[in-house]
C-alpha cells in the first residue's frame, strides 16, 4: 500500500531526529512507495512569525538577531546532513523578502504567508538530505509544486479540493511511480496564480490527508511525540490507556481536547475518501498508535473522558424569555460580537433559562456583555456567572442508541457525591458534556473512566 | 462578446464559418454579437481586436498550414497558455483534438482561461475525461462558465436531453451508443456479414474511422463520453479510471450470427447504473438503441417516467460547431447578455 507519513516539528527538531524520521520512512515504505510531509522544525514557525512582524516595524538590528538564530539552527543541521547550499540559498531569499517588507514598512497577510513558508521549505531541504542518506531517492515539492491549490484567504487558505487532489495525484503519483520517495512541505500551498498561501490550523496534517486522498493511500501516518490519543489525561487518571482504534466521528468530537488531537478539517479528506489515519510516536515507533478509520470498533461504551478545567458557567433567566422567539439568538449574537466562544449550551424545554459555558478567562466579559444587552431591555431578569466550574465530556459512539448509558453515567457521579450543574448532549449521541464544580472535575473524570471505560464489558 | 478559438481543424473551421453565417440571426434573436478576436493552432496564432475574417483565416491555414501566416495579424510559434492569459477575450473555445493519453496541454489552457476570468466552451473530451470535478470546481471558484455540450453526440443535444430528463425524477440507468465508428463497424458486420477487419477498412474508406482507430474500437472514446455524462448530467464525480472498458476487436461474426438467431444484435453499449462500463453487449433487435450506420443513441431510464431515447449523428465538423454556438448563446445569457 502507498503510505503518506507526516512528521511534526518536534520530530524534526535537529539533524539527529531528522535522520531518525528518514529511517522510519525507509523502513515503512512498501513496494508502492511512500510520501513524506514535513512541518517546520520545532519553534521555527513562531520565530518566522515574529520575524515578519518585526521586519515591518523595528530596525534591522533586532530582525538580524532573529535571522541569525534561524540561520544557526538550519546551518547546523545542514552541517550534519549536507545541503548547506540549498539552506543558504533559501535564507538569502528570506533575507530579501525581509528587506522588502522593511522597505514598505507594512506586513500584509500575503507577505506573512511568504515568510512563514520558509519554515517548511527549510525543513524539506534538510529532510531531503536525510532521506538521501538512507539511500532513498527523494522528489521534493513545495505544496504549490505538488499541486495543492487554495483560495486567496492568506493565513487560513482553503484548498480547491478536487483540483488539488487531481494535481497532487498526477504530480506526486508520478514521482512514486518512478520509484522515488515524494517529499512535500506541509502547511504551505499556492493560489491558482502561484502565490504562496498557508493552510492555518492543522495545516501540515491537512496537507498529509489531502495527499493521502490524492494518492489513494492505504494509510496516512501522523508522526508526533506522543503515542496517540488516550482514554483520559494520564495525569488525572493513572489507568488511562491508549486508544487503539476510533472512528472519524469520534476523532472530531475529541479534537477540542488536548493539543495532540487532530484538527477536524484535517480529518475531512481522509474521512471523505475512507483513508485510515494513524497517529504514531517517532520516539516509540513500535507502539501501534491510534488508528482513526471509518469503521466503528466494538468495545467500551465510552471511548474517552475529557476535562475542561477552566470553564465559567453563565445562567440567563427570566419569565420574559418563555415562549419568546429570538431570545437565544440575542444571547448568542451578543457573545459573538465580543468574540466570545461558547463551549456548551443547555436549555430545558420550560425555556425559563439558558445555561452557557465559556472559557474561564472570558466569563466576566460574557457576563458584562449579556447584562448590558439583556437586562436593560428586560429580555431577561438575571444573568448569573459561576466562576468555579469544570466541563466533563464523555465521547464514544458506543453510547449511541444504547439505553441506560445516562443512568450509569449519573449513577457513577452521584456515588462520589458530585452534583451535576448542567448537561448537554447532541442528537448524534457521540458525546455528552456536563458541568460540575471545578473542585469535583478530576474526581468526576475518574468516576466516569472507571464506570464507562475500565469496567469489564464497558 | 470576444472569442478566442484554440484549435483550427475541422471543427474550428466550421465554427468560424458558422459564426459568420449566423451573425444576423444571433443578433436578431439573442442580441448576441460574437467577435472572433483570436485563433490559435498548433503552429501559430492570429489576433485582431476587431474580429478576424474567417475566409482569410481559412486561406492562410490552407496555403501555409497555420493561421499564424495571416498577413499583419499572424504570429508563428506560440505559447498558447500565455496568449490565453493575456488575451482580452471573454470566452475561450477549446477545440483541439481529444487526446486522453496526454490531456495536460489542454488542461493547462483551460486552467489559464479560468484563472484569468474567461468562460470556456470545450469540445475536447480529454481534460473532461480525466479531471471533470477539478475543472468544474475551478470554473465555479472563478465565477465563470464551463460548457461542453459538443463533447457528447456532436451536434445532437444529448447532454441537454439527459439533463432535462432528470428534472423531477431520478435516473435509474443510462444506456447509450456513443461512438459512431464502432456502431458502423458492428452494423456492417451484422448487415453485410463482414468480419471486423473488413468492416473497419470500409469505415476508414468512408472517413468514419481515424487513421489510428484504436480510441474508437477499443472503447475509450465511448468511455470518455460516458464520464462526461456521469459528471455533467448526474453530478457523479468520476474519471476515465472508474470505467470498466472493453472494445469491439474481439466481436466475432459467429457471436453476431448467433445473436441474430435469437432476435438480438451486438452493440458497443456505454452503461451507467451502479458502475460505469463500456463493452459489446447483446440487445434486442427492436431496442431503440439498435440504430444503424454511424448514428448515436442515448436512452435514459427514470425511476418514474419510463424510458426515453434520443437518436442523432454523433460527430462532424458543422454539427459540433453548432453545439458550440448553442453553448456560446448559453454563456451569453448566463452573463445576463452583457459583453
Amino acid at each position: 500500500m502507498k503510505l503518506v507519513m507526516k512528521f511534526g516539528g518536534t520530530s524534526l527538531a535537529d539533524a539527529e531526529r531528522m535522520r531518525r524520521c528518514a529511517r522510519l520512512v525507509q523502513e515503512n515504505a512498501g513496494p508502492e512507495g511512500a510520501a513524506a510531509v514535513v512541518s517546520a522544525m520545532d519553534g521555527v514557525t513562531e520565530e518566522l512569525w515574529a520575524l515578519a512582524e518585526a521586519a515591518a516595524v523595528t530596525g534591522p538590528a533586532l530582525v538580524e538577531t532573529r535571522l541569525a538564530s534561524l540561520r544557526r539552527r538550519h546551518e547546523e543541521a545542514a552541517g550534519c546532513l549536507g545541503g548547506v547550499d540549498r539552506v543558504t540559498q533559501l535564507l538569502a531569499e528570506l533575507e530579501r523578502l525581509r528587506e522588502g517588507i522593511g522597505a514598505v514598512g507594512e506586513l500584509t497577510a500575503r507577505s506573512r504567508d511568504a515568510v512563514l513558508s520558509f519554515g517548511e521549505r527549510l525543513a524539506a531541504a534538510l529532510f531531503e538530505r536525510a532521506l538521501a542518506l538512507e539511500g532513498l531517492a527523494p522528489a521534493t515539492f513545495t505544496g504549490g509544486e505538488a499541486g495543492l491549490v487554495t483560495d486567496e484567504r492568506f493565513g487560513e487558505a482553503e484548498p480547491l479540493f478536487e483540483l488539488s487532489l487531481y494535481q497532487m495525484g498526477e504530480r506526486v503519483g508520478r514521482a512514486l511511480g518512478e520509484g522515488r520517495t515524494a517529499l512535500v512541505t506541509g502547511y504551505i500551498a499556492a493560489t491558482q496564480h502561484g502565490v504562496t498561501t498557508t493552510l492555518g490550523r492543522g495545516g501540515s496534517d491537512y496537507t498529509a490527508t489531502l495527499l493521502g486522498a490524492a494518492l489513494g493511500a492505504g494509510e496516512v501516518w501522523i508522526w508526533s511525540d506522543v503515542d496517540g490519543l488516550m482514554s483520559a489525561d494520564p495525569r488525572l487518571v493513572p489507568e488511562a490507556r491508549l486508544l487503539e482504534q476510533i472512528s472519524f466521528a469520534e476523532a472530531v468530537e475529541m479534537a477540542q481536547f488536548g493539543a495532540k488531537a487532530m484538527h477536524p478539517r484535517a480529518l475531512e479528506p481522509a474521512a471523505e475518501r475512507g483513508i485510515p489515519v494513524r497517529m504514531k510516536n517517532t520516539f516509540n515507533p513500535a507502539s501501534p498508535g491510534t488508528l482513526i478509520s471509518g469503521g466503528e470498533a466494538s468495545g467500551t461504551v465510552a471511548r474517552s473522558i475529557h476535562l475542561v478545567q477552566d470553564a465559567g458557567l453563565i445562567n440567563v433567566t427570566g419569565a420574559a424569555m418563555i415562549g419568546h422567539a429570538g431570545t437565544a439568538a440575542r444571547v448568542f449574537q451578543t457573545l459573538a460580537e465580543r468574540g466570545i466562544n461558547i463551549r456548551m449550551i443547555s436549555q430545558s424545554v420550560s425555556e425559563a433559562g439558558i445555561s452557557l459555558a465559556v472559557a474561564g478567562n472570558q466569563l466576566e466579559a460574557a457576563r458584562a456583555a449579556l447584562e448590558s444587552a439583556l437586562l436593560r431591555t428586560r429580555a431577561a431578569r438575571r444573568v448569573e456567572a459561576d466562576r468555579e466550574v469544570a466541563i466533563v465530556a464523555v465521547v464514544g459512539s458506543g453510547m449511541r442508541g444504547v439505553p441506560g448509558v445516562a443512568a450509569r453515567m449519573f449513577g457513577a457521579i452521584a456515588r462520589r457525591g458530585i452534583n451535576v450543574i448542567a448537561i448537554a448532549q447532541g442528537s448524534s449521541e457521540l458525546s455528552v458534556s456536563f458541568v460540575v464544580s471545578r473542585a469535583a472535575g478530576p474526581e468526576a473524570v475518574r468516576a466516569l473512566h472507571e464506570e464507562l471505560v475500565q469496567a469489564p464489558g464497558g | 462578446m470576444k472569442i478566442l478559438l484554440v484549435g483550427f481543424g475541422v471543427v474550428g473551421k466550421a465554427l468560424a464559418l458558422l459564426l459568420e453565417e449566423q451573425r444576423a440571426a444571433l443578433y436578431a434573436r439573442h442580441g448576441f454579437s460574437p467577435a472572433l478576436v483570436g485563433v490559435i493552432d498548433s503552429r501559430g496564432a492570429a489576433f485582431d481586436a476587431d474580429g478576424l475574417d474567417p475566409e482569410a483565416l481559412l486561406a492562410a491555414k490552407e496555403r501555409h498550414g497555420t493561421v499564424g501566416a495571416l498577413p499583419s495579424r499572424g504570429l508563428e510559434g506560440v505559447q498558447d497558455v500565455e496568449l490565453i492569459a493575456q488575451s482580452d477575450a471573454q470566452v475561450v473555445i477549446e477545440a483541439t483534438p481529444t487526446s486522453v493519453a496526454c490531456p495536460n496541454a489542454a488542461l493547462s489552457r483551460l486552467k489559464a482561461a479560468f484563472r484569468t476570468g474567461k468562460h470556456v466552451v470545450c469540445v475536447n473530451k480529454g481534460p473532461l475525461a480525466v479531471a471533470f470535478p477539478a475543472l468544474l470546481e475551478l470554473a465555479r471558484h472563478n465565477r465563470v462558465e464551463l460548457r461542453f455540450s459538443g463533447t457528447v453526440g456532436g451536434g445532437t443535444p444529448m447532454l441537454a436531453f439527459a439533463t432535462e430528463c432528470t428534472r423531477g425524477s431520478k435516473v435509474r440507468a443510462l444506456r447509450a451508443v456513443l461512438n459512431g465508428t464502432t456502431n458502423f463497424i458492428l452494423w456492417r458486420m451484422e448487415r453485410e456479414g463482414e468480419g471486423f477487419e473488413a468492416a473497419l477498412a470500409e469505415a476508414t474508406r468512408l472517413g468514419y474511422a481515424e487513421r489510428d482507430p484504436s480510441a474508437d474500437v477499443d472503447g475509450v472514446d465511448a468511455a470518455t463520453k460516458l464520464v462526461i455524462l456521469a459528471n455533467g448530467v448526474l453530478g457523479r464525480p468520476c474519471s476515465l479510471a472508474d470505467v470498466s472498458i472493453a472494445g469491439i476487436r474481439e466481436v466475432s461474426r459467429e457471436w453476431i450470427d448467433r445473436a441474430r438467431g435469437q432476435g438480438r444484435v451486438v452493440k458497443l453499449i456505454a452503461e451507467l447504473e451502479r458502475g460505469l462500463s463500456v463493452g459489446p453487449r447483446e440487445i434486442p433487435a427492436d431496442s431503440p438503441l439498435n440504430v444503424p450506420a454511424s448514428l448515436n443513441a442515448l436512452c435514459v431510464e427514470l425511476e418514474s417516467g419510463g424510458e426515453m431515447t434520443l437518436v442523432g449523428r454523433g460527430a462532424g465538423g458543422p454539427e459540433t460547431a453548432t453545439a458550440i454556438v448553442r453553448d456560446l448563446i448559453d454563456v451569453w445569457h448566463a452573463q445576463g447578455g452583457r459583453a
